[in-house]
């Protein structure tokens, strides 16, 4: 089977990750713009991460013969340094629009403080103004209320609901995600929020509409082949394959292909692997023999 | 002992090498005299090579009778010789009052590593006008590093003084997440509403729904006001929930009866 993952740090994986997730069937990725695991102090950081997001990261992805896209946005932690965010939100357009960038993300809720609040808004009217998708990370506490206070001030911005996803739901918040219109994502996480178990009863329970598996695989414990595990423990336990298709690759392109900026010809095609290429002057081998022509496994 | 820094500097003299102990003397009056902000961010680095790491003064409970009476909430018994040290450097700069101080407090957690970090937090209390620096230990709060967030949240005096609302419910409802201890954030009895109830019952929900333990220490943020859907929690927890879980509902329940 062929799987898309729509939302992994690649920044945070090895090239052992990008082989290994090729060889499982992944054909594409999308990576959203996210904090570093500790806060930048200065906007030249950040000119540097998201360039690298649609330049190195693309490439370093493409070499395995994986179709790398990204998100671009002012994640909610760092919106807590007022200074600094502005800042940032002033660069958003010189990246967010910039071709194979599929959605304003990750935005949203961390500890729900207004500056959080004054953030989200600015990126929102953004998506709006320029049809973009909105990829939003829904806060670790106080989740279900952090969820709805999303939903809330997405649908106050006139963000179509169609154009939403909510990311790292949990059994708590899904009914109100889906009720409300918008996609709802789940990250499969090796021990904490959601694991694969727990992501076939909620299939099963809710159906396959508008439901779509990701990993958020990222410098922390996490797994960059969660999709994959999860669509093969979702057909052991008797969900049907067009079930499995839509939640682990078919919702995820739709809803993100609203950009305009998803390559469906490559995605659909065969994949294949030419590692000769150069990104400046560098190269993701180390003198090895580039896999040239070599057909993605899948 | 009629100040901070005198009780810290006899406590950690009597437990370092006399080596160490001149270096930091000098280190101090460098900057009661005014260094720099370089010189300054020097010292708290070079302190870890003169101030053992491991191991810290051993507090008589005289002492930390005095360290509460100095400022209210403090306690200094887990802090390691290194962190003391680190605290006189940053309480002997000139100015510390004045924006000059402040700035100069502000710019060392710039360029601080984690051990520095955990130092600085734990000295935000201890100076002049504490609140000044309050989003910056809201910054540690923010920490994915647990160490640092627990020297914001832990035996610390400055959240429930000088935190607001929302900064001091994330700071309890992250404190359960990272299993930092509830029973070392100072004041927390003081500081307990119906809206914190209400995230740790969330929580519990969740953590139920995944099928996953609930920690024990969310009863404290339920006791006194869950409300009915706080009894209904605990009693479900003190029949069906983990050993630890069960003996922390069990006693909550009883001494709200």
């Amino acid at each position: 089977m062929r799987f898309f993952d729509p939302h992994i740090h690649v920044t945070s994986r090895t090239t052992d990750d990008l082989e290994a997730m090729a060889k499982a069937g992944i054909r594409g990725v999308i990576e959203p713009a996210f904090w570093l695991g500790q806060p930048r102090t200065q906007l030249g950081s950040f000119v540097d991460y998201f360039s690298s997001l649609v330049g190195w990261e693309r490439f370093r992805c493409s070499q395995f013969g994986i179709a790398h896209s990204c998100a671009i946005g002012l994640n909610s932690k760092e919106a807590n340094n007022e200074g600094l965010a502005r800042e940032v939100l002033e660069l958003l357009p010189h990246f967010a629009l910039k071709e194979g960038v599929v959605a304003v993300g990750e935005i949203g809720f961390d500890e729900i403080t207004k500056a959080e609040e004054r953030a989200y808004i600015a990126q929102l009217i953004f998506a709006v103004e320029h049809d973009m998708v909105v990829m939003v990370h829904s806060p670790h506490r106080d989740k279900k209320n952090g969820i709805r206070l999303s939903l809330k001030i997405a649908q106050e911005c006139k963000l179509p609901m169609s154009r939403l996803v909510i990311d790292h739901n949990n059994e708590e918040t899904v009914q109100d995600v889906l009720d409300a219109g918008a996609w709802a994502a789940f990250t499969i996480y090796p021990h904490t929020k959601m694991g694969s178990e727990r992501m076939v009863e909620i299939v099963k329970k809710y159906g396959p509409e508008r439901i779509i598996v990701d990993s958020s695989a990222d410098w922390g414990i996490s797994d960059p082949l969660s999709v994959p595990k999860t669509a093969k423990l979702m057909l052991e336990r008797g969900i049907a394959k067009e079930w499995v298709e839509k939640t682990t690759w078919q919702n995820a392109i739709d809803v993100y292909a609203q950009s305009g900026q998803l390559d469906l010809d490559v995605l659909e095609g065969e994949g294949a692997i030419d590692q000769s290429g150069f990104y400046g002057d560098s190269s993701v081998l180390r003198g090895q023999t580039p896999r040239v022509d070599e057909k993605v496994p899948n | 002992m009629n100040s901070i820094p005198d009780l810290l500097a006899s406590a950690l003299r009597e437990s370092i090498p006399a080596e160490g102990w001149r270096w930091l003397e000098k280190a101090r009056a460098e900057l009661g005299n005014g260094a720099g902000l370089e010189r300054f961010c020097g010292l708290v680095s070079l302190s870890s090579r003169y101030i053992p790491r491991r191991g810290g003064p051993v507090w008589s409970a005289a002492q930390r009778a005095q360290a509460g009476r100095l400022l209210a909430g403090w306690d200094p018994e887990r802090w390691t010789s290194l962190e003391c040290g680190r605290a006189l450097l940053v309480l002997a700069l000139k100015e510390l009052e004045a924006p000059r101080g402040a700035s100069m407090v502000e710019e060392a957690f710039r360029y601080a590593d984690m051990g520095e970090l955990c130092a600085l937090y734990k000295t935000l209390a201890l100076l002049p006008e504490p609140k000044r620096f309050v989003w910056r230990a809201g910054e540690g709060c923010r920490s994915s590093m647990k160490s640092v967030f627990e020297a914001v949240a832990c035996d610390n005096p400055l959240p429930v003084r000088h935190f607001d609302d929302v900064a001091w419910r994330q700071m309890l409802i992250k404190a359960l997440f990272v299993e930092a201890p509830l029973s070392r954030v100072f004041g927390l009895e003081t500081r307990l509403d119906a809206e914190i109830a209400r995230m740790a019952l969330d929580l519990a929900d969740e953590r139920r729904s995944a099928g996953r333990p609930v920690n024990p220490d969310s009863w404290r943020l339920v006791a006194k006001h869950g409300g009915a859907r706080g009894i209904a929690s605990l009693e479900r927890e003190s029949a069906s929930g983990t050993p630890a879980g069960k003996a922390a509902a069990s006693e909550v329940l009883a001494r709200s009866r």
